[in-house]
């Protein structure tokens, strides 16, 4: 931090013109003056425009570092004079498009430049880049968007302290890459091709030996090589034909993430990796056609193929690793449930099956059954129903849920979007350590909530888009574990049924298009002590305009139910447009006085 | 010479006396004369400084005085001749002021 009189003394010397004449003929003054301070004069000399080519000279035993980014000016005649500082370790000169090959060749020889930045620089060439030879100690080195060609970059081989290289935007050839492998180097790369808008970066901290090999075609591959390395990290994001890629590799190789990755030659690829130390590996939404490189990765615990290719031929190579496999996540492939059997007995260990978007049936669930140590399922939009017939040719239907009952420690269970059968059902009521449990389906009736009502440890249950009314609310007895009620999208039960089931179970949060979050409503009350209850009226109000019409009780249940559907969400959306604060005093005097009281 | 008052010490030799109080301006002279044992100049109040000439030295009383009264409110312009500025600021900033 400069101190006050320093921040004056700065601004005196550099007010003007005349007055940098009084004090540029003070050399020994200036030679012995600290780096921070002349490099804070130079700074303020640049800004205010006083700076020019000779008067750089006073400075050339006292910067150490020089930033002249964007500065249009600077020529071949400013470089001279920068290449006589002798002190200078860091030169930023990007965006100096005035530069060129000639202009650089006054940096050669300067034993302390540590940092060159040429980015965006255009008229430097492979020509440019040879000057930068005879830099030894030259650690990082930006040339992203000049017009250095693969050549150029092969010749940077030299360059052995090379501790960064920002290629942006570069036309790099494999063989270019490959040259640059020194030993002993750690590279934080980054490469932004025009074709193809890639971009690659690592970082590194730690000395290890690196080896970097990156080959980049039209559809884009990384490979990268890291012996004995202890931390590692790389993202790359790519624009493929609007294609987002992203690809990321973190903490020594052992977690993998090439989410959205664009990955033509997977052998190629993975060649330089220890695959057998990765343990959590994302390849979701990834162009991957052959999963064959996950046999070889045995400490593999997480492991997410969501929206991939793969298929039931594939599943084969998951069973070699799946001794230690804690997370599959298979949503959005093409695995079916002769898939899910050749899992079945080789996931022991299994802890979390996402099967979602998948054209399993019922079939599958009796596999999943038989992977012992399952906690969270995910059956969401699959073609599963909970019931199959137990032998071909047997009449009966069965549950196919009923094979869960054999998992003990299963918590969690997604049903949402199948075309589920309600007495399948049934048998959920038995599992015993359920908290979670998502059901969503137009078949749902009021039979599904008593079914799944003693399931003991039930903390979450969703019953969406389900034909609830309320006599099926009302006799609804919670385990007395709930916490949520999901009910939204169930379009017969009006404000007034949650309202009183509110009222009846007030330590249930129920979730539904009608139930105003505590949060988002806006009314004042005059007394606090009337806050709660009218808070609870908030939340249970409609329209007295509409409630009669809506009000579903015993007697008119069957009538409701013959409405036709649309019809009633829109009548449901003109009560919920409505002026809240009106609905509520209405509400309170016609509809429900018992909460009033 | 006064409890509050300290004696700086130019390279040529030159002495100026001025207020503790304006002297503590400079954190650097704040801490030679506070520190709790050690530095003779806690002792004597003499503070010397072989690296700063007398015009520069003055210069600098003149601004550890234009410091207290700016900090007071009367707000002055402290003209710097720009053939000063090179060593002042250098002793500025050895001073931390």
């Amino acid at each position: 931090m400069e101190s006050e009189l320093v921040r004056m003394c700065i601004e005196a010397a550099t007010e003007s013109a005349a007055a940098v004449e009084k004090w540029r003929r003070q050399r020994r003054t200036l030679e012995r003056m600290p780096s921070h301070l002349a490099e804070a004069l130079l700074r303020h000399l640049l800004r205010r425009r006083l700076l020019f080519p000779s008067l750089l000279e006073v400075f050339k035993y006292s910067v150490e570092e020089i930033d002249l980014r964007g500065e249009s000016c600077v020529d071949a005649e400013w470089m001279a004079y920068l290449g006589a500082f002798r002190y200078l370790r860091s030169m930023i000169l990007a965006d100096c498009h005035r530069l060129n090959n000639s202009a650089l060749w006054s940096i050669t020889g300067m034993t302390n430049l540590k940092e060159v930045d040429l980015n965006r620089c255009s008229k430097i060439t492979d020509a440019g880049i040879r000057h930068l030879l005879s830099v030894p100690a030259l650690e990082r080195l930006c040339i992203s968007q000049t017009s250095v060609t693969a050549h150029g970059v092969a010749v940077l081989a030299s360059l052995t302290n090379l501790l960064m290289l920002d290629l942006g935007g570069l036309p790099v050839t494999d063989s270019a890459l490959n040259s640059l492998q020194v030993e002993s180097c750690v590279y934080m790369l980054s490469l932004s091709l025009s074709l193809c808008r890639c971009h690659v970066s690592f970082e590194q901290s730690g000395a290890v030996n690196l080896v970097l090999f990156l080959q980049l075609s039209l559809s884009f591959y990384g490979l990268i090589s890291l012996p004995g390395t202890n931390y590692f990290s790389l993202s790359m994001v790519s624009f493929i034909s609007n294609c987002f890629c992203f690809f990321s590799l973190n903490l020594a190789w052992t977690n993998v993430i090439l989410s959205g990755a664009t990955i033509a030659n997977v052998s190629e690829a993975f060649q330089y990796v220890e695959t057998s130390r990765i343990h959590f590996m994302d390849l979701s939404n990834s162009s991957l056609q052959s999963f064959s490189l996950l046999r070889s990765m045995n400490a593999l615990n997480h492991l997410n193929l969501s929206d991939t290719l793969l298929d039931d031929n594939s599943v084969e190579h998951i069973t070699y690793i799946g001794a230690n496999l804690r997370y599959l996540n298979l949503s959005n492939t093409k695995i079916s449930s002769e898939g899910v059997r050749a899992l079945a007995g080789h996931v022991s260990n299994l802890e979390t099956i996402l099967l979602s978007g998948t054209p399993i049936d019922d079939k599958a669930v009796s596999y999943i059954s038989m992977m012992p140590a399952l906690k969270v399922i995910n059956l969401s939009n699959t073609n599963v129903k909970g019931l199959m017939h137990q032998a071909d040719n047997a009449p009966d239907e069965v549950s196919s849920f009923a094979a869960l009952q054999n998992l003990s420690h299963l918590e969690r269970l997604q049903l949402e979007d199948i075309h589920i059968k309600e007495t399948a059902l049934c048998p959920l009521t038995n599992l015993g350590t359920l908290t979670y449990l998502s059901l969503k389906s137009v078949s749902l009736t009021d039979a599904s909530l008593y079914n799944v009502s003693s399931a003991p440890k039930l903390i979450y249950l969703g019953v969406r888009d389900a034909v609830l009314t309320y006599a099926g609310l009302n006799t609804f007895v919670p385990p007395p574990t709930l916490g949520v009620l999901d009910l939204q999208g169930c379009w017969l039960l009006t404000k007034d049924d949650i309202a009183r089931f509110c009222h009846k179970h007030p330590q249930i949060e129920v979730r539904h298009e009608l139930v105003v979050p505590l949060d988002k409503r806006n009314i004042h009350f005059s007394s606090p002590a009337r806050l709660n209850m009218k808070h609870k009226q908030a939340k249970l109000s409609m329209s007295p305009a509409k409630s009669d019409e809506l009000f579903v009780d015993n007697q008119s249940l069957d009538d409701t139910r013959n409405y036709s559907r649309d019809i009633m969400k829109n009548q449901h959306n003109q009560a919920g447009s409505r002026s809240l604060h009106e609905s509520i005093t209405l509400h309170v005097i016609k509809k429900t006085p018992d909460i009033h009281t | 010479m006064k409890e509050d008052m300290v004696k700086l010490i130019s390279a040529e030799g030159f002495e100026f006396v001025i207020d503790k109080k304006a002297a503590m301006v400079s954190q650097t002279i704040r801490n030679m004369l506070t520190s709790p044992g050690g530095f003779a100049e806690t002792e004597h109040g003499e503070v010397t400084f072989p690296e700063i000439s007398t015009t520069i030295l003055e210069k600098i009383c003149q601004y550890f005085y234009w410091s207290l009264q700016y900090a007071s409110g009367k707000e002055t312009e402290f003209h710097i001749e720009p053939e000063l500025t090179l060593e002042l600021m250098m002793a500025a900033n050895y001073l931390h002021t």
